[in-house]
């Protein structure tokens, strides 16, 4: 277990790039309304707040408001230096800005080189959604379901409860294997268009922080995609064709920087 | 976080609540049951009307009683939250939740 407080440490929100001709002032207002700025070493900097706790409350709501406040700053950062590597929420190294600076030297290379990956990239989300009406009336002319359609109606009351029940149980495993069938097929034809995708399947994110409450439509494909500005067409294109199929609604967000995309930094305590 | 309220005007709803979902559930598991013998030939046909005519009662009764006490509602919100925790207790045994850490990069010379 990690002490929850220390003398001095600094708040991660991300790194950029910063070119050498570019000024290094940046200065926003970050978690619980710190003040926000850009350590640099020569063409990388790290935007940074400086804090002596981790962020740890169990109220929902504030939770919330600093989400929210770590993502504003990182959006900024982003609109000023082009895609950041973000940081999750929460992470905090100990030391001055002495010790952020020896440690992004170090790590130099490594973010020169994902900084340059991600030039131009933005994370998007897409959420396929299909009416369960619209679905179930496809698979109606399931020779098996047709079958026991047919038991049923033959079958007096005790038989035919429990041939319903199979009915229903045969329904959801044909709905469960479209779905899987169609995310596969989707993943497939975004695989060439975007950089990089993750199938986020029921991951909880917090981009997304609505409950799911429609009750109408069910959740087929939830994906992150890491797409190159001159890509982005091709992507909305290739959405709006899935779009257009009857029971089909998407949830298309973005650009985001690519929080899904960005390489975890490993924790390295060496202190007890 | 799921909770069932056992407190003031609500602890009877809340209980009732709770009792129902845990009986439906453990229905649809006998009826799972009852469904994969009657496919693999074990019961007879009459056996199965017995069966299926006690499942049906069953249904029937469940659904009288939830309409009765007005929480038809509020059983379906615990059975979701329910296959939300198994889902999420699924995905912290094979993916660790990951809390706030404090970083120290630099190796203490």
């Amino acid at each position: 277990m990690t002490d929850r407080s220390f003398e001095t440490g600094r708040y991660l929100y991300c790194v950029v790039r910063c070119p050498e001709t570019e000024g290094s002032a940046f200065s926003t207002t970050g978690v619980d309304g710190e003040d926000v700025y850009l350590i640099r070493t020569e063409t990388i900097g790290i935007v940074v707040h400086e804090c002596e706790t981790l962020y740890d409350t169990s109220d929902v709501d504030v939770v919330r408001k600093w989400l929210l406040e770590h993502q504003n700053v990182i959006d900024a950062a982003g609109d000023r230096f082009g895609t950041p590597i973000p940081f999750q929420f929460d992470t905090i190294l100990r030391g001055d800005d002495e010790r952020v600076r020896a440690w992004l030297d170090r790590e130099r290379e490594t973010f020169a080189s994902q900084l340059e990956e991600m030039t131009e990239c933005w994370e998007y989300r897409v959420e396929v959604r299909r009416d369960e009406a619209t679905v179930e009336e496809t698979l109606r002319d399931d020779e098996r379901l047709v079958e026991l359609n047919e038991q049923i109606a033959e079958s007096s009351a005790g038989t035919s409860h429990l041939l319903e029940r199979q009915y229903e149980q045969r329904l959801e495993t044909l709905k469960h294997q479209q779905r899987a069938d169609r995310t596969a097929a989707l993943i497939e034809q975004l695989e060439p268009i975007a950089r990089d995708l993750h199938d986020l399947g029921h991951e909880r994110t917090t981009l997304e922080m609505e409950p799911d409450t429609d009750d109408e439509m069910t959740r087929e494909t939830r994906l992150a995609l890491l797409v190159h500005e001159e890509q982005q067409h091709d992507i909305d294109d290739l959405l709006d064709d899935v779009a257009a199929d009857p029971g089909v609604k998407i949830r298309y967000t973005g650009p985001w920087p690519p929080y899904t995309f960005a390489p975890t930094i490993e924790a390295n305590d060496t202190e007890p | 976080m799921t909770q069932i309220d056992i407190d003031g005007e609500n602890a009877r709803d809340g209980l009732m609540t709770l009792v129902i979902t845990i009986v439906e559930l453990l229905i649809e598991a006998m009826e799972r049951e009852a469904i994969r013998r009657m496919e693999s030939g074990d019961l007879t046909d009459e056996e199965v009307e017995r069966v299926g005519a006690q499942f049906a009662a069953l249904d029937a009764e469940i659904t009288a009683i939830k309409e009765e006490e007005g929480i038809e509602e509020s059983v379906g919100q615990l059975r979701n939250r329910l296959d939300g925790l198994v889902a999420d207790a699924v995905r912290s045994v094979e993916e660790p939740p990951q809390q706030g850490t404090t970083h120290e990069p630099i190796d203490n010379d």
